[in-house]
């Protein structure tokens, strides 16, 4: 049985700042110009809450798709920080308001069991989609699945990460039983709990990443029974695209082969970049029937992701 | 008669272990050492430690007095001394390499009794040579991977221009590591920096291939080759090879033995999952090490500097042939420790003693 990706949206935070204007708010460590020649010019930053931003995008796909909202068996809900899984208002109890109870609910997905995914930075997106397609492969009766992150930077943080910026928004994934569409053909993920504290191991952190990069990689093209010549696309986590670039060394494939075109205009939006990047690589036409596609990204926590679909 | 030496640089990795060498034989009654910045720890009956300086001018800092008694002594003279900091600049590294070898010989000139000069250098002036470098091989064109290399290589032009006025050998060693029995390191060089890194997870990358040879030897058979050829086998106008030969690791059994021996000698070190730093091409890790100098922090930008000034040399791959030096060690019966039994023993020692922090590392961070 397959299992693939039918549907993508997205929404990003309404405002467009630049990298000058961030740098003038002091909002970010390093210089705008520095920043500027890792490809990132600017960053979308949202006046609304999580949960508005999860809504939009939820909306967008269900709306633009007509699928049948009773049909969706499941909903994964992800967002990298705690304030993302949080509906609080002053009573204390509101603690066990969640924002996936009431997504299912305002979206009318009467029929779809709830799942919040955390803790695992800016993997959640990809790895709400391997649960969801888990559930799909084990659940005789589900066909569908709906996952959505949302993600706003936290409230006093600047808007850089480790050389990265970062902007705000929420992506709609939809799974589907018997989907010839974006088949899913491997996955792997590798934690490493020693650099969970990610401000005390930033160095490691940026020492092991280059390396555990490459051995997933390699890996899960491995367990596609690929390798690297087979990958037609890659579709980036949106960082700076220096770090790519090295990484493109380590695993060998060709710089023409990375759809970097987000990176610069929508920058880092968290756990939704391979997704968005998916949807618009297919919309500007970039992806052939049957291209082997291959997803990374790297989320604090430590969390390393891969995923090669078939579009 | 027996011999009096003069050793300079025995503050160092090799003269550590080199002068008590010399101090039991019978055949040498005294033995100068001379010193610049550290102090001769291990004086006996016959080392008589000297403070003196090679860049200094003709009569090394020493007054004119101890400079004429040593004039007039001196048989033998091993030549050490080096600044072997890879990072060093092209002119630091010349103002003691070269100049100071300069000096040394004018100083070697007035020595009446003078036997032996065994001048101390590198395999890697063979620079970005690939392929098989032999003992009597030096003048090349293929370019160098660092200032040390370069004005090692410059250092061994001058002496074989010397070779016919004064008795000069060469001894070119390969990466010294540490005790072939114990696996202590005297003093820490840039691999053994490197090797920390790895062991903290700040070691990301290596420029290289995973077939590279790694050429490594032990302290101690070091020593005694260079005691050999400076003593009791004394080979003017010659050049030897004190290396691991054919006996070299690949850079990638060289790091899964490091992972092996880290995993081995520190079992909760197994948690941490750290993994193995790839190798890449050269291009690669230059990018990396530029975004790292441009942004990363000093820590991070330490480990980028230990690994670019002297690792790059693997993506040079290249085999020492040490025929006529393993050929006449054997003949005295000094064996070659292998690398497979000592490598482990090395790693041990700096995970055991922080490298060297919890031990009694003699010297600092030299390169």
């Amino acid at each position: 049985m397959q299992v693939g990706i039918s549907a993508i949206e997205y929404v990003l935070g309404s405002d467009t700042v630049s990298i000058e204007e961030l740098e003038a708010r002091g909002l970010l460590d390093s210089p705008a110009a520095r920043l500027r020649e890792f490809g990132f010019s600017c960053a979308r930053l949202s006046r609304e809450s999580s949960y508005a931003l999860a809504t939009a995008a939820t909306n967008k796909l269900l709306v633009t798709t007509g699928v049948d909202r009773a049909s969706i068996d499941a909903l994964f809900y992800a967002g990298a920080t705690p304030a993302c899984h949080a509906l609080e208002t002053s009573d204390p109890l509101s603690a066990f308001n969640y924002p996936v109870a009431q997504l299912q609910y305002e979206s009318e997905l009467s029929q779809a069991r709830a799942f919040g995914v955390s803790q695992v930075g800016c993997l959640g997106l990809m790895a709400s989609v391997m649960l969801a397609r888990d559930f799909l492969l084990f659940s005789k009766n589900a066909s569908r699945a709906l996952c959505v992150s949302a993600d706003l930077s936290p409230v006093g943080c600047k808007r850089e990460m480790i050389y990265n910026v970062i902007s705000d928004g929420a992506c709609a994934v939809l799974l589907q039983k018997e989907c010839e569409r974006n088949r899913i053909l491997a996955y792997r993920q590798i934690t490493k709990g020693y650099y969970w504290n990610s401000i005390a191991r930033k160095n490691e952190i940026t020492a092991a990443y280059f390396p555990t990069a490459r051995n997933i990689v390699r890996d899960t093209l491995a367990d596609a029974d690929l390798d690297s010549s087979d990958i037609s696309c890659i579709l980036p986590h949106n960082v700076s695209l220096r770090s790519w670039e090295i990484l493109l060394g380590l695993i060998q494939i060709g710089r023409e082969k990375l759809f970097a075109d987000n990176i610069g205009k929508m920058a880092h939006v968290i756990a939704a970049d391979n997704w968005i990047n998916l949807r618009d690589a297919t919309e500007t036409g970039r992806l052939c029937h049957g291209d082997k596609l291959l997803l990374f990204t790297f989320g604090f926590g430590a969390n390393w992701a891969c995923m090669v679909l078939e579009h | 008669m027996a011999h009096t030496v003069l050793v300079t640089g025995a503050t160092g990795m090799i003269g550590q272990a080199l002068v008590p060498l010399l101090a039991r034989r019978n055949d040498v009654g005294a033995i100068f050492v001379l010193t610049h910045r550290r102090e001769y720890m291990g004086s006996s009956g016959k080392v008589m430690p000297v403070r003196g300086d090679i860049t200094a001018g003709p009569d090394l800092a020493m007054t004119r007095e101890l400079s004429r008694e040593i004039f007039d002594r001196t048989t033998v003279i091993i030549h050490a001394a080096a600044n072997t900091r890879f990072s060093a600049s092209l002119e630091e590294s010349r103002a003691v390499n070269l100049e100071g070898t300069k000096t040394l010989l004018t100083f070697a000139s007035h020595c009446p009794q003078l036997e032996a000069i065994a001048a101390l250098s590198t395999v890697h002036v063979a620079g970005k040579r690939t392929g098989t470098v032999c003992e009597e091989d030096l003048v090349h064109t293929a370019g160098f991977v660092n200032s040390y290399e370069q004005s090692k290589y410059e250092t061994e032009l001058l002496l074989r221009e010397h070779m016919s006025e004064l008795p000069i050998s060469v001894l070119r060693l390969s990466t010294v590591l540490g005790s072939s029995t114990t696996g202590e390191v005297s003093r820490m060089a840039a691999i053994h920096h490197a090797l920390r890194f790895y062991y903290n997870s700040l070691a990301p990358m290596i420029p290289g291939k995973p077939d590279s040879l790694v050429d490594v030897i032990a302290v101690d058979y070091a020593a005694a080759a260079v005691e050999h050829f400076a003593v009791e086998h004394l080979q003017a106008g010659r050049t030897f090879h004190i290396c691991g030969g054919e006996d070299v690791l690949t850079l990638a059994r060289l790091l899964e033995l490091t992972r092996e021996a880290f995993l081995r000698y520190r079992p909760s070190w197994r948690k941490r999952a750290i993994e193995m730093p790839a190798i890449v091409d050269l291009p690669t890790f230059e990018l990396f090490a530029r975004s790292v100098e441009e942004v990363g922090d000093n820590i991070l930008r330490g480990s980028v500097a230990i690994i670019k000034h002297f690792v790059p040399q693997l993506v040079y791959p290249k085999i020492f042939r040490d025929v006529e030096c393993t050929r006449s060690l054997q003949a005295k019966g000094l064996l070659k420790p292998s690398v497979l039994e000592f490598y482990p023993l090395v790693v041990r020692w700096l995970v055991e003693s922080g490298w060297g922090e919890r031990g009694t590392l003699a010297g600092g961070a030299g390169a």
